[in-house]
């Protein structure tokens, strides 16, 4: 036994004669915060749907806590607590009913006076009304009513798929602090996400899923070693000079800006050079996630 | 305006077609019918006085006015095709108010230089174009059943007034409700309380001396409805009393553009109803949320085979006697169910068939709410909790055992509580929840069936259903009229639905159906375990 908690080698999906999954490699090993990137159409939802049982995998193997998600979905789900992408829920149910029939279902009632607790303090910290219909709600309000079901019964895996899409900033902050909470109870999360800076902030690792294919596993300080910086400064007659520099790409003006990228080992060489240079208004930025992803999803050609 | 006006001729260009060749089918239908069944003026006579002396067929007809054979067609048709323009014009007001303003569209459009008033005034004129189209087609039906063509003509403007009347009281109903659902069941209690008034003013009404013609007493006149049917047509042809719905609908009109005016986009003069903010206890699995979510359709169902079993509970006695003076009328009857028995019989196996198609409607209703659960999403958000599949379905099915039950239990007692009411023979009372049961099997049938679809081939389980139903009812009842071959009408559950009233009643097609229903339930079951939600 191994202490991954999700484990998924070689998925393929295919639907028709579309190839959702491509080979998805996936390992989350238990209480991390495991961030599950990739543009939209990657096939992040399609993992999910398979992980919950929901959609049967065309080939590969997956376990959920060492077990099979789709022959032992109903033992799995005790521990499991699910936050869709595009929640929908009943037109003709209140919010508040929504989140108890999910509670009730999931066996996370069973003290209902600390089941009361929770659900009052996660009403009140997501500003969430509980009494509007199912009808009445916007996107950004129907997923609180996932997440306050999820986050209102314990569980030992929550599965949230862009849960963050339709929310402030204001309740992402407090979507954060619920995912730290549970976190250090000890429950794993996997989070997906194509905003990157929330993945950022809450993981441990990530893993990047481009066209159904996992291209990159690690924590983002392994990542991180992988691409360039940024450094960029207020525009001067110094441009020729720098493209002469080996260590210099992606050199462009824009904007009244001088902007090149740099490997991080050569960074320090460089200084002396811009120094050399008088440069004003430097800016040297570590790489945001957004440049990790797109170093593979724009760079697909090579 | 053009564009507003276009915009909604082409988003109701299917269904509002629908409504006026329907309505107009119908009035041709009935005009027709009546002249082949009964062309005789002395046939006309007896029921027209058996009518005049039963306020309960008064109720569900219209206000005698003769017997010449237009005035006899009026007296039939009327109020329905009434009801029907009323259903259509209000249907279609709160769709392009109250339905748009809670999507938001209406902001769109009255961020526009449309402005609120606007797209209003564009549904007004869009409902008075429809509701002249849909009095066009009265006349046309009316005419080529062979009636005359100034009478035709009044009959289409009556029915045209009453459907501008009720435009306004939709798009008033509107202002009031807080969203398009409150605004349809506020409108349809209306039009339903229109009918209702201007039944009880007609068989409340003076019967002449001759007894075929009736004054309608009071009630009626509070009726859009009974106004439309004072004109009187193919007998006074006088169209004044549709003042009344004109100056109805110029008031409702003037109503709505002051309060419209007043109020903010979006706004209601009645507030939303909050939900709650707990569930109830008992709202704590797959089942109670299957009848948390359907018990309102359920119960409208049930209302249906109500009505259904009180008209055969109340006519049955009338009907005993109508027979025994128009022998045609009987083996007409006669035709509608296999088997033998006693006119009584007969006329409650026939009217029991019709709770059957109610049942069997209420069944697939039923599945087809599971097949908009997964299509929705919501199953998604049931199933990622410890609750498999099969039992997910399996609950679906249960709640469609228990409506059919309930539906049919409604329409037994409705009839028995109408037979008690008439004075009737209490022999009757047995027969009623007989006749009930027997439509157990078709209805299961169409659960069963129906489940297997969804399992199989789920995008299609709506429009499956409905089909296989509206065949069904179809082969089922015009099967024997129009002298399909036997392979044809076997096809249709119903035709199987045993006559358990009769002497000597067949019950081995029903054996045949609940096999078939229990076979496709379990087949279902087992697949839906080895099942995607898709």
């Amino acid at each position: 036994m191994s202490d991954l908690v999700i484990e998924a080698r070689g998925l393929d999906k295919r639907f028709g004669r579309v190839k959702a999954l491509d080979g998805l490699d996936l390992g989350v090993t238990a209480g991390e915060v495991h961030g599950f990137l990739g543009p939209n159409g990657a096939g992040k939802s399609t993992t999910i749907r398979i992980l919950l049982g929901l959609a049967r995998a065309s080939g590969g193997s997956v376990t959920l806590f060492g077990r099979d998600p789709w022959t032992d979905a109903v033992e799995l789900h005790r521990r499991v607590a699910y936050v869709p992408g595009d929640v929908s829920i009943w037109p003709n149910l209140s919010g508040g009913e929504a989140v108890d029939l999910i509670g009730r279902l999931r066996g996370g009632t069973a003290d209902a006076r600390a089941y009361a607790e929770r659900k009052r303090r996660l009403v009140d910290a997501f500003q969430f009304d509980p009494t509007k219909k199912g009808r009445a709600y916007s996107k950004g309000n129907r997923q609180k009513v996932a997440l306050v079901a999820a986050f209102a019964t314990p569980a030992d895996l929550y599965i949230l798929d862009e849960p963050t899409s339709g929310l402030d900033p204001v309740m992402e902050a407090v979507f954060d602090a619920e995912i730290r909470r549970v976190a250090a109870e000890g429950a794993t999360v996997l989070l997906s996400s194509h905003i990157l800076s929330e993945v950022e902030q809450l993981c441990d690792r990530v893993s990047i899923i481009r066209a159904g294919k996992t291209v990159e596993t690690g924590t983002l300080a392994s990542l991180r070693h992988l691409t360039r910086s940024e450094v960029s400064f207020a525009a001067g007659p110094t441009d020729a000079q720098l493209a002469s520099m080996p260590s210099v790409h992606d050199l462009e003006t824009t904007g009244g800006r001088v902007r090149f990228t740099a490997d991080n080992e050569q960074l320090a060489g460089l200084l002396p050079a811009l120094a050399h240079l008088g440069v004003q208004g430097l800016v040297i930025a570590p790489p945001s996630l957004e440049e990790l992803v797109l170093r593979h999803y724009g760079d697909a050609a090579k | 305006m053009t564009a507003l006006l276009r915009q909604r001729a082409r988003r109701d260009r299917v269904q509002l077609a629908v409504w006026v060749l329907c309505t107009g089918l119908l009035a041709f239908v009935t005009a027709n019918a009546v002249g082949t069944t009964y062309g005789d003026t002395e046939e006309r006579v007896g029921i027209m006085r058996l009518a005049v002396a039963n306020p309960s067929i008064l109720l569900l007809r219209g206000l005698p006015q003769g017997t010449s054979l237009p005035a006899f067609v009026f007296f039939q048709i009327f109020t329905y095709l009434a009801l029907l323009a009323a259903l259509m014009s209000t249907f279609l007001a709160v769709r392009h108010s109250r339905a748009e303003e809670e999507s938001g569209r209406a902001e769109l459009i009255s961020a526009t230089p449309a402005g609120r008033i606007r797209p209003t005034v564009a549904t007004i004129v869009h409902g008075v174009l429809a509701n002249l189209v849909l009095g066009v087609a009265v006349t046309l039906g009316l005419v080529t059943g062979g009636m005359p063509v100034d009478g035709s003509l009044v009959a289409g403007l009556a029915t045209t007034a009453v459907g501008v009347a009720f435009l306004a009281v939709g798009l008033l109903a509107a202002q009031f409700a807080h969203t398009s659902r409150g605004a349809n069941s506020i409108s349809v209690a209306l039009v339903l309380l229109a009918f209702l008034l201007r039944g009880v003013g007609d068989a409340r009404g003076t019967p002449s001396a001759d007894g075929l013609r009736i004054t309608s007493a009071w009630p009626s006149w509070l009726s859009p409805i009974g106004w439309a049917q004072h004109v009187g047509a193919f007998t006074a042809n006088d169209p004044t009393p549709l003042l009344l719905c004109a100056g109805l609908a110029l008031l409702c009109g003037g109503a709505v553009f002051a309060l419209q005016s007043r109020r903010d986009s979006g706004a209601s003069l009645l507030p939303g109803v909050a939900g709650r903010a707990d569930a109830r206890p008992w709202l704590r699995g797959p089942f109670s949320l299957a009848w948390r979510l359907q018990w309102p359709t359920i119960v409208a169902w049930c209302v249906g085979g109500a009505l259904f079993g009180l008209v055969a509970g109340a006519l049955s006695g009338v009907v005993v006697q109508a027979a025994e003076e128009n022998p045609d009328l009987a083996s007409t009857l006669q035709t509608l169910v296999p088997g033998k028995g006693t006119v009584t019989q007969v006329l409650i196996s026939a009217m029991f068939g019709l709770v059957g198609f109610v049942a069997a409607a209420c069944a697939a209703q039923g599945v087809i709410r599971a097949r908009q659960e997964e299509a929705g999403g919501t199953a998604e958000l049931l199933l990622a909790t410890p609750l498999g599949r099969v039992r997910w379905l399996a609950c679906y099915l249960l709640l469609g055992l228990v409506a059919i039950g309930l539906v049919l239990l409604s329409a037994a007692l409705a009839s028995t509580g109408a037979v008690f009411a008439s004075g009737d023979d209490e022999a009757h009372i047995g027969e009623s929840f007989a006749a009930a049961a027997a439509q157990i099997p078709a209805a299961l049938c169409y659960l069963g069936v129906l489940a297997l679809v969804f399992v199989l081939v789920p995008s299609i389980t709506a429009a499956l259903g409905w089909t296989l139903l509206g065949a069904g009812v179809f082969l089922g009842t015009f099967g024997g009229l129009i002298d399909l071959p036997r392979w044809a009408r076997d096809l249709s559950p119903f035709t199987h639905t045993p006559v358990v009233l009769s002497a000597e009643a067949d019950l081995s097609g029903a054996a045949w159906l609940v096999v078939v229903a229990v076979a496709a339930a379990s087949v279902a079951l087992v697949v839906m375990r080895r099942r995607q939600l898709h």
